[in-house]
């Protein structure tokens, strides 16, 4: 089975996080990157589905700046056969510009399933998947949480709000993939000795005019000091008519 | 009452680090391995790759370094001001300006503080930081790793060497720590087991306190004139509005006048300051807690108008080998070993300087081991060109000049001060002979009652809050890798707690209660209580600008 | 004046409250732009057109309703070429999806198809002339982004709960439509809808997480969080490390600085005091309810609303009172 897997490098904004002086993107002084984290499962899941489905391969494939290389090639530790680096300055927060050059990489290179993460991590949008499936006119799965493949068929479940929906799909198709389908496994010694002969080709990313742009990014306000809304049992009607009402939780 | 520190530590066998095993048949063949990617292991490693290149003759030669942190840099930690001094032998015609340092040293002072006042003191000659540069560690290891790479060298962050493994005297290798262990120790669903790596020479660049450096010496039965002591370091970054123009020092409060060390407050470009605090951990009072110290000078009037309005970005902990010139083992090589960096003990403490010791004697290794590749010869004989080269160099000089300097101050700060200005105007030689010292833990300690200390989140913190911002993110089910002695009195409990600056000991009732996972990896309790040991790769603190 | 095009998603034929939600979206903007036209596309099996009732008193003004026995499940490939073709032929400035998991695998086909940007996930908009702003959270809700979408049709997902379902009569005029592509000839098949199994929501994943603390008081107690995580639906079961530690629940289940980073849309703490280290590890919810019996506790300083007392009274309280809630939709 021959595999995609497409990758976004996000910053790890776990510790710092701060905006830059031009008040649209992130200050990445001190920064560190990393693999989205679902697209890190996407790798995985497409790992375990060749080593089931053997012979085949694993290719993975990233847009973005030359730090992208390192996170390519953590990927061909964990396994993967080959990379493609789609060389650009900066990813554009327009998910479709990203699908038309990724879905130009990807065309007819006979890939039976393209696999991507749910959303990435940073703009948490979760368009370019379904977008390039459009545009090569491929059956597309969002949000998969458990996959199973039996010949050229496959079958997907995705977890709706409060429901499970069970999906069938012939291949070759696009499939987003969801948290909980595998742990991503930590790549050893000699699969990161053996990542560093493996193909990597890098080539510019050919992005078209963007239509999405951002204007601003800004801190959200800050929490407000709570309320207690009152004392024992008898407050919670009220808790519970907040939550619906006023934080509009429920 | 008294605790005397060593009566409750465990004693670390050195079968536990040094096995008597040749490489597994899986094992991942390398031909010159460095144990730990700071400065000397990264500058050994890239000396190395470049003498291999331009002779030539030696074919492909395997160079790795190991990292315990999950990415280059995290588990670093220097002040730091730098002498730029070996970065240009390692860069011949690199600008001072192109290294990864932060700025230049524009000015610099000194205070005496008290608990409400200071006094401007004149900067002793050992101190003067004119063509220095403020740097952050992790920046240049980052830097380092990126040049290393580029000559082929093999980085693997994320793995920890658990062992040397042995044939006879000579070291053939190394054992990394398996990772993926549940509470228990046993294999949980992640777990990866051990990977062998051989070698024809290991260099050991673990850093400050290392367990395989002082297994290898006790092993080898490499002695030293004096035990080797250690000092803790607590440090914060801070992002502020105020402008600091001048590099600052300040010695006397909040430290008991029987404990040496003082604090040090740097610029980091013109939003930053690297601030941080270092006490001798031969200090007497049980209740001494650096942490806390640090979180109250940060309210005196000397150090609190430089973070008004700024905020805390990172802190960390980590010790620093303070013994000097007398602590250096009798070697620091042997078959198939060479050892480079802070795990030897190359720190002035006078200077206040010990990253460009590393990052020479990185070199020198390098050196070293390349002319033993050369003849095909990597025995302790071959490998003794690089003991001669160090003790040749202005690292042994430097070290040596300085060589009674910290230890005067063993008995308090005023005597030590009049014996280190002796010290100075006579270039070392007076008072004369080796003042002998103990080790750290075989210094007693008055236990007592101490003042309680309420952090506000804002401008001082708890532990917790400090650990949180190291950027400590252990897996909570990890097994302890600390090892903790018999039978822990309440009081010992309490000295624990107030050791550890991340707060892994907490004294709970009369119980010791351990919390592993917030470990910084600092080694302070190694020196004075629970022993540490390798535990899974990418565990401790992720630093990123200390 | 702006004509709108939402897309009502309906589940086992009923509308979904992020359908009234996303119509009200639309009704609100189109009066904003001076009085546009409110088209709602609602699709399913026979029967789906009772929807249209709901959908016009919440501001639509043409209710376009598919009927296939194909569409008793979500069928993207139908229902996205539909979508298409209904903007393209009501010529409507901009089209209006949920962001819910089925609107966020329709927009971004819609988007495709008629070559236009996405923005998704929105928390709100704004039409102008020859572009739209909108709000969208980022960096799991560390930063928010105003982003600027350009030509014409716009195609936006909205926030579930990010905008309110407001009654508004619209003309609320129903049309019956033929779908673009025929929902038979669709290859991705949704062939079976079910409630979740036993299978426990993860914690990192689930949009309410109800977490314990040693205010329970003992292992045994947490039948009682258990119940509460039930009585949401969508909730998770967490703890704090006092309670991993010894040994009252999974490792796994810490929420914590060491144990697991969590940010769902609810956050509901019980018997948790409000350690630095567990809140390291749930601070960026979007709703922070505490229930404790001591009303000096840090956790109270973090949390939107608390309530003081004794847990084992207030939290069947609160199972009751959300299932009652539940229970009436």
């Amino acid at each position: 089975m021959k595999i995609a897997v497409c990758l976004k490098r996000v910053p790890d904004t776990e510790m710092r996080f701060a905006i830059a002086a031009d008040g649209k993107s992130v200050d990445t002084v001190g920064l560190k990157f990393e693999i989205s984290t679902f697209d890190e499962y996407a790798v995985e899941a497409a790992l375990q589905l060749n080593e089931a489905h053997a012979p085949g391969e694993v290719a993975v494939v990233g847009l973005g700046p030359d730090g992208l290389g390192e996170h390519l090639r953590k990927a061909l530790a964990m396994g993967a056969d080959r990379a493609i680096h789609l060389a650009a300055e900066t990813v554009p927060y327009d998910a479709l510009a990203i699908a038309r050059s990724l879905a130009g990489a990807l065309k007819e290179q006979g890939f039976d399933l393209i696999l991507f993460g749910r959303n990435a991590t940073d703009t948490g949008s979760g368009a370019v998947g379904p977008m390039v499936a459009e545009l090569l006119g491929l059956p597309c799965v969002t949000a998969v949480s458990h996959l199973e493949i039996s010949g050229a068929t496959g079958t997907a479940r995705r977890e709706l709000e409060g429901a499970t929906a069970t999906i069938t799909f012939p291949l070759p198709a696009v499939l987003t993939i969801d948290e909980g389908i595998a742990r991503p496994r930590i790549a050893g010694l000699k699969g990161i000795m053996a990542a560093k002969k493996k193909p990597m080709e890098v080539r510019p990313a050919e992005l078209g005019a963007e239509v999405l742009s951002i204007d601003r990014l800004a801190l959200p306000p800050e929490r407000q000091a709570g309320r207690i809304v009152g004392e024992g049992a008898d407050a919670v009607p009220e808790l519970v008519r907040l939550l619906h009402d006023e934080a509009k939780a429920l | 009452m008294t605790i005397l520190p060593l009566r409750h530590q465990l004693q670390l066998s050195q079968d536990r680090f040094i096995l008597p095993e040749a490489p597994g048949p899986e094992a991942v063949a390398m031909d010159v391995l460095f144990v730990g990617a700071g400065p000397a292991g990264l500058a050994g490693a890239i000396e190395l790759a470049r003498l291999v290149q331009a002779d030539g003759t030696l074919g492909e030669i395997g160079i790795a370094v190991l990292e315990k942190a999950e990415s280059l840099g995290e588990h670093n930690l220097s002040g730091a001001v730098v002498n730029p001094r070996a970065f240009r032998e390692l860069f011949p015609g690199m600008a001072d300006e192109a290294f990864p340092f932060r700025q230049k040293v524009e000015g610099e002072a000194i205070y005496f503080m008290t608990a409400g006042g200071s006094t401007r003191i004149p900067t002793p000659p050992t101190m003067h930081n004119k063509g220095n540069w403020s740097a952050s560690i992790c920046e240049i290891v980052r830097w380092l790793g990126e040049k290393a790479e580029a000559l082929g060298v093999n980085i693997f962050t994320g793995f920890p060497v658990d062992s040397l493994l042995v044939e006879g005297h000579r070291v053939v290798g190394v054992r990394t720590a398996p990772s993926g262990l549940t509470r228990q120790g046993e294999q949980g669903g992640d777990y990866t087991p051990p990977t062998d790596l051989s070698a024809t020479v290991t260099v050991l660049t673990e850093g400050t306190r290392g367990p395989l450096s002082q297994a290898w010496t006790a092993w080898q039965g490499v002695g030293s004139a004096n035990p080797q002591i250690f000092a803790l370091g607590v440090k914060e970054v801070w992002d502020t509005k105020v402008p600091l123009d001048k590099v600052i020092h300040t010695m006397g409060w909040p430290l008991p006048r029987d404990a040496f060390g003082g604090s040090w407050l740097y610029p980091q470009g013109p939003n930053q300051v690297s601030l941080g605090l270092v006490v001798g951990l031969d200090y007497r009072d049980a209740n001494l807690d650096v942490h806390e110290m640090l979180q109250r000078m940060k309210l005196h009037p000397l150090i609190a108008p430089y973070l008004e309005g700024g905020t805390l970005l990172e802190w960390g902990a980590k010790t620093i080998p303070e013994g000097g010139y007398h602590a250096l083992p009798e070697r620091f090589s042997g078959d198939g070993l060479v050892m480079a960096g802070d795990c030897v003990g190359f720190v002035d403490v006078p200077s206040l300087k010990g990253i460009h010791y590393a990052v020479q004697s990185g070199i020198f290794a390098a050196r070293a081991i390349f002319a033993a590749l050369k003849r095909g010869d990597s025995s302790a004989q071959a490998l003794s060109g690089y003991d001669a080269m160090v003790r040749g160099s202005y690292i042994a000089r430097d070290l040596h000049r300085t060589r009674n300097m910290r230890l005067a101050f063993k008995d308090g700060f005023f005597t030590g001060a009049a014996k280190a200005g002796l010290m100075t105007l006579t270039g070392g030689r007076l008072p004369g002979g080796r003042i002998a010292m103990h080790a750290d833990a075989e210094v007693p300690r008055k236990t007592g009652t101490g003042t309680p200390f309420q952090p506000d989140g804002v401008r001082t913190f708890s532990k917790l809050d400090a650990v949180f911002k190291s950027g400590n993110a252990t897996r909570d089910t990890i097994p302890s890798h600390l090892l903790v002695g018999r039978d822990i009195a309440p009081e010992v409990a309490d000295f624990y707690s107030h050791l550890c600056p991340a707060g892994v000991y907490e004294r709970v009732g009369d119980e010791l209660r351990v919390n592993p996972p917030n470990c910084v990896d600092c080694k302070a309790t190694d020196v004075l209580g629970p022993r540490w040991t390798p535990r899974e790769g990418g565990s401790g603190p992720k630093y990123r600008s200390m | 004046m702006a004509d709108f095009m939402v897309f009502a998603e309906t589940r086992g034929g009923n509308l979904r409250t992020v359908a009234l939600e996303t119509v009200s979206a639309a009704r609100q903007a189109a009066d904003a732009s001076g009085g546009g036209t409110v088209h709602a596309l609602v699709c399913g099996a026979a029967g789906v057109a009772g929807a249209a009732e709901a959908l016009a008193a919440h501001g639509a003004d043409q209710v376009h309703v598919v009927e296939h026995p194909q569409l008793a499940h979500y069928n993207a490939e139908s229902v996205a070429a539909t979508a298409a073709a209904l903007i393209q032929s009501t010529g409507a400035r901009a089209a209006l999806f949920s962001a819910s998991v089925e609107g966020r695998d329709l927009a971004p086909r819609v988007a495709a198809k008629l070559g236009v940007g996405l923005a998704a996930d929105v928390t709100a908009f704004e039409v102008h002339a020859d572009h739209v702003t909108a709000t969208h959270p980022v960096y799991t809700g560390k930063a928010v982004a105003t982003l600027r979408l350009v030509g014409t049709p716009a195609v936006l997902s909205i926030r579930p709960g990010a905008q309110p379902a407001v009654e508004h009569a619209g003309k609320g005029e129903v049309s019956s439509l033929a779908p673009a592509l025929d929902p038979a000839a669709a290859r991705v098949v949704v062939t079976e809808v079910g409630a979740r199994g036993a299978a426990k929501l993860d914690l990192g994943e689930a949009p309410v997480v109800v977490a314990g603390g040693r205010g329970l008081r003992a292992a045994e107690h947490f039948s009682l969080m258990e119940d509460l995580a039930a009585a949401f639906g969508n909730a998770a079961v967490g703890a704090t490390r006092a309670v991993t530690d010894d040994g009252w629940r999974d490792p796994a289940d810490q929420i914590g600085q060491t144990g697991r980073l969590v940010s769902p849309d609810l956050y509901v703490a019980v018997g948790i005091s409000g350690a630095v280290q567990h809140l390291a590890g749930m601070r960026t919810s979007r709703v922070i309810v505490a229930i404790n019996r001591d009303k000096d506790a840090p956790i109270f300083k973090v949390a939107d609303y608390g309530i003081v007392g004794d847990l084992f009274e207030i939290v069947p309280r609160l199972i009751e009172e959300i299932r009652a809630r539940k229970a009436a939709g």
